[in-house]
């Protein structure tokens, strides 16, 4: 029986790689014609398939717009050549121990010099290993860094932390909204990100009506969530970092039940769905913080993402006009940081590469000079924190009001962020 | 809880309750006849909503007839199910779960592939909407869900009642064997309770496609809820599922509101266990029986 | 005549269970790195999946399997980690709390049968997963995230078990005890009264079988075994939360022990391996990462409609194959030797 099992499953594997091989040889044809060349491999450790595919799928289509682009200039300089660079992508299912296995092939079979993953529950499969193995990861999740995980980073989003600006400009620029309410799923994402509104609508001085409304992330049917926040009668409804799942709903809801106040997000992924669900008028001056990247302001001269515009075109241009979202240009700007660093080093060792990219505690931010920060948050200064833009939606079309500084913020508030992060049992050392 | 806040919670509660009607109706009636649990029925359900994500928002068609479409499509699916799937294995109940299963997965790839894995959008057939004296609104959109259920169900109710396929249905459902014996074509009922069962679930996804955000895996959190209407209600009884559809809607909407939705699940949950262990046969399932 | 006949078959037993083991140590060498991880998963679940089956036994098909081994993992973490109960002690305090957990859902779930007791195990299972969510236990379960860092095996005599060629050992050793247990415990006595109930509850009942306490014994065994597959996971992995013990999951173990076959033993071993082997090997190699679920639920239905049984029906109808063949030729051997 063993022997016929084992002699099964040979067979088995000899057909799926003589089929792999097939299909690998009709994909990657082009690729082979340059073969000669030296390239670089990167590690792409996301939710691929399932439900969280969304915060994945995206940026990889988005880092192969950023490598045709590099690969077509040549590739990323590093000491006397120039390599070319090839996404490994590893599709973590979310789970943690699907992202361990991936995180082992991804270092050990295909020599990959840097991971960029999504973070949250697939992180702690992959983080042991990242660490033996000294690879450098990034991640789109903060929460992700304590104080022992030296080699990660969260070099672009360092979600929530950036949410404080689009409150601080509201509060500048219509301070006669006095009070607010705060609704959020109950999870990873929505918790710090409450603690973050929290403390920025205390430092500008606007109260938050009731305790924050947390929902199961399974909620369906939001008309009830929306009437128990109109019930409180608010001047400022916050959506805090809800999915656009969320959003699009209770956006929806709101209009429909009669609200005509302000109305602030983390983001509004696909807002034009918005418009067309509800109305101009009522989407008029709807705050969020992710710009789309056609906008004008973005060719600012402290801008570090290289052609946002050109990159937004082809991206529409290839993967659809409905497709762009808040991730489909964050892995692609960790690769501009990367491809820096690395530059910088002479060589593609990921410590070589992390001493580079901290190098004087500052690096170049997608949004401009960005400082290496954290420590109090998360116990270690691997977020990189600069400027972020807020967003505000006019006639109809997303445009960036402005680029504020987080690190100023922090400056004259962080004993309100602490006191906030750490009620929620957000702060590094709470997080079990 | 402010007068306008309990209204306006009413009117939640019976959306709410209705578009459960729709789905759990469809579910009692496939397990009733057929004894499968239809696992895939929240992935009906969420054909339907790509059936007006296809024909309404992406090539243009009016509403309704992309609800109609969806309705007749997502039926012949059912019909596909049972020819494939459930006939084979009539006398394998638990390999009819495991092939809806199988099913449900294909379903949610295809609407993967098809559409991309992020949610879509279907802007409102119209804006319009009702206001009551204290300012709760009721949208068209809203009020085509429960106009659908009152009409769609107690039409069945009248073809269950009325016609001889009703009365082939119940006595199906009643006891399959002797329904055999009466002359009664097991295929033949079988087939329209599946397009039935499946259609409802269609229609119920088509109509609230422009309410939620349409995803490949919008059918998880239906099924549940199917699983606990039609425990409450009584396994096999449709006036059962109807009523427990309305009391679940009403308990978790005003729980919902007043404390918390994850509180809102376990009380539901809790109901159903209660149930199962001082009445199994539902709060309306021995009248039925009897 | 009929003794040395089994003397052979137990020999011949014998023999294979030596390749077996031998397979099975030699294993993880012939494997790729990542391989090595799926395959460490892969013995887990086998315990999984086994220990599901002795439920079966009874006639009873739980949908709260999942829960029950995330209800070990959480267990065996929170001792772990919040109490430094030594890691070896706190998996079986998992397993344990697993095995008392089932103990007391027995008294409700058994008031049911059949369809009612798989449902009423569906609203258990999710009550519990839905308060490790609860935002109130938080501060106990950590909420949608789970628990994070939990302390890994410690090394023992040099052994480092982050190795995974390490862990498998030691989880092939705790999963090899732990089914000659589940083997013994089926042809015991006990498991016979289990066979029983299953086929003849009435029956057993008349001659005076206490039919809910075998019950709730092959639930409370299950449950124990199902704990120590999750507290084996909970530690290597590092993390748990609540959604890794979903109904997905769940509907992975029915798959495995319906595609497999629960009629035998080593059925569901059958299927969680082939399983396993197609879904993590071959269709990743391929290379069709969005299409997998699709070709796993056409898999599904491909094989629950040609072989209702199982894969463990083919091997007795392999056996007979190679009997008729060997027979064959032996035939064909004694007509040649008149012949020449």
């Amino acid at each position: 029986m063993t022997k016929l099992s084992k002699g099964g499953m040979d067979r088995r594997q000899f057909l799926s790689t003589t089929a792999a091989a097939a299909l690998l040889a009709s994909v990657s044809m082009p690729k082979i014609a340059f073969g000669a060349e030296k390239t670089v491999k990167i590690g792409f450790l996301a939710p691929l398939t399932g439900e969280v595919a969304a915060w994945g799928k995206p940026g990889l289509d988005g880092c192969h717009i950023w490598a045709d682009w590099i690969n077509a200039d040549g590739g990323v300089k590093v000491g006397d050549e120039m390599l070319k660079v090839e996404f490994v992508p590893y599709d973590d299912e979310y789970d943690p121990s699907k992202a361990r296995a991936g995180a082992v092939k991804l270092i050990k079979e295909e020599d990959v010099k840097f991971i960029m993953m999504l973070g949250g529950d697939p992180w702690p499969g992959a983080s042991q290993v990242a660490e033996r193995e000294e690879m450098l990861v990034s991640t789109l999740l903060p929460s992700d860094l304590t104080p022992d995980t030296e080699m990660l980073l969260a070099p672009c989003e360092v979600h929530p932390i950036y949410n404080v600006t689009g409150v601080e400009w509201l509060a500048e620029n219509k301070p006669d909204l006095k009070t607010a309410v705060i609704c959020a799923q109950d999870d990873a994402l929505g918790k710090p990100s409450v603690a973050t509104y929290l403390a920025a609508f205390e430092a500008a001085g606007i109260e938050v009506l009731d305790e924050p409304i947390f929902f199961d992330p399974a909620t369906t049917d939001f008309a009830p969530i929306m009437s128990k926040m109109l019930a409180l009668k608010p001047d400022i409804i916050c959506l805090d970092t809800c999915y656009a799942d969320y959003v699009h709903p209770l956006t929806e809801q709101a209009f429909q039940q009669g609200y005509k106040g302000q109305m602030i997000s983390c983001t509004a992924d696909f807002y034009q769905k918005m418009v067309e669900k509800t109305s101009k008028e009522f989407m008029e001056g709807f705050i969020f913080q992710f710009p789309d990247f056609d906008d004008p302001k973005l060719n600012e001269p402290h801008v570090n993402f290289k052609k946002p515009n050109d990159f937004y075109q082809e991206y529409l241009k290839r993967y659809g006009a409905g497709e762009w979202s808040a991730v489909s240009w964050e892995y692609a700007s960790i690769m501009d940081l990367w491809a820096d660093a690395a530059t910088k080093a002479g060589t593609t060792e990921p410590t070589d590469v992390l001493a580079a990219m901290k190098e004087g505690g500052v690096g170049k931010h997608a949004f401009g000079e960005a400082d290496w920060w954290g420590e109090k948050l998360f116990g270690i200064n691997n977020a990189l924190v600069g400027l972020w833009p807020v967003v505000a939606i006019q006639d109809g079309k997303a445009k960036i009001q402005d680029f504020k500084s987080i690190p100023d913020w922090w400056d004259q508030h962080s004993d309100l962020l602490i006191k906030h992060m750490k009620a929620l049992g957000q702060m590094y050392y709470q997080r079990t | 809880m402010t007068a306008e806040l309990f209204l306006q919670t009413v009117v939640n509660a019976t959306y709410a309750a209705s578009y459960m009607a729709l789905i759990a109706v469809g579910f009692v009636l496939i397990f009733g006849v057929m004894g499968v649990i239809n696992f895939a029925h929240g992935e009906l359900y969420m054909a339907g909503a790509y059936t007006v994500v296809a024909l309404y928002a992406d090539m243009g068609f009016p509403f309704f007839l992309a609800v109609v479409v969806g309705l007749i499509f997502v039926g012949c699916l059912g019909l596909v199910m049972e020819v494939g799937l459930f006939r084979p294995l009539r006398d394998n109940p638990l390999g009819g779960l495991i092939a809806s299963i199988g099913f449900l997965l294909i379903l949610q790839t295809v609407a993967m592939m098809g559409f991309g894995v992020r949610m879509e959008n279907v802007p409102p057939s119209t804006q319009d909407k009702i206001v009551f004296l204290d300012g709760a609104v009721l949208t068209y959109q809203r009020l085509y869900v429960i106009l659908a259920a009152v009409g769609l169900l107690s039409a069945l109710w009248i073809f269950l009642r009325k016609s001889k396929f009703g009365w082939s249905l119940r006595a199906c459902a009643q006891d399959r064997e002797a329904a055999v014996l009466q002359g009664i074509s097991i295929n033949q009922t079988a087939r329209i309770a599946m397009f039935i069962g499946a259609g409802l679930a269609g229609v119920a996804g088509a109509l609230t496609a422009p309410l939620v955000s349409p995803t490949p895996f919008m059918g998880h959190s239906v099924i549940v809820t199917a699983f606990i209407i039609i425990i409450v209600g009584g396994i096999g009884s449709l006036e059962g599922a109807v009523l427990v559809a309305i009391l679940y809607g009403f308990v978790h909407t005003f729980v919902t509101t007043m404390y918390d939705g994850t509180l809102a699940n376990i009380v539901g949950l809790l109901l159903m266990l209660a149930v199962l262990i001082v009445k199994p046969t539902g709060l309306f399932g021995a009248k039925e029986r009897a | 005549m009929h003794k040395p006949e089994t003397k052979t078959a137990g020999f011949g037993w014998l023999i294979g269970f030596a390749l077996l083991a031998i397979l099975l140590i030699v294993l993880p060498h012939l494997l790729s790195f990542s391989q090595q991880e799926i395959l460490v998963m892969l013995v887990i679940d086998v315990l999984l999946v086994c220990s599901y089956r002795l439920l079966t036994l009874t006639g009873e098909w739980s949908l709260a399997h999942a829960v029950i081994m995330g209800v070990g993992a959480y267990a065996s973490a929170l001792a772990a980690k919040e109490l430094a109960v030594p890691v070896p002690l706190a998996m079986l305090v998992g397993a344990s709390v697993s095995a008392f957990l089932a103990f007391l859902l027995s008294f409700p779930l058994f008031r049911m049968k059949g369809f009612y007791f798989l449902i009423g195990s569906f609203a258990a299972g999710e009550v519990i997963r839905l308060m490790w969510k609860w935002s109130d236990l938080t501060f106990l379960f950590g909420g949608p995230k789970g628990i994070k860092r939990i302390p890994s095996m410690p090394d023992l005599f040099g052994i480092d078990f982050f190795e995974p060629v390490n862990y498998y050992y030691l989880c092939l050793i705790v999963v090899a005890v732990s089914l000659l247990i589940l083997y013994r415990v089926e042809r015991s006595r006990i498991g016979l009264t289990f066979h029983a109930i299953h086929w003849q509850d009435k029956l057993a009942e008349s001659v005076g079988v206490n039919t809910f306490r075998y019950r709730m014994l092959a639930f409370v065994i299950s449950a124990f075994f199902a704990g120590l597959a999750g507290a084996l996971y909970a530690h290597y992995v590092g993390a748990v939360a609540p959604n890794r013990f979903d109904v997905e999951e769940m509907v992975y173990i029915l798959i495995w022990a319906i595609v497999g076959g629960t009629a035998t033993f080593y059925g569901p071993i059958i299927g969680v391996v082939t399983l396993t082997i197609i879904n993590e090997v071959i269709l990743r190699a391929l290379g069709v990462d969005e299409m997998r679920p699709m070709l796993y639920g056409a898999l599904l239905i491909v094989s629950i409609l040609f072989l209702p049984d199982g894969l463990e029906s083919l091997v007795p109808k392999t056996k007979a194959w190679l009997a008729s063949r060997k027979e064959r030729r032996e035939n064909m051997r004694t007509e040649e030797v008149p012949a020449e």
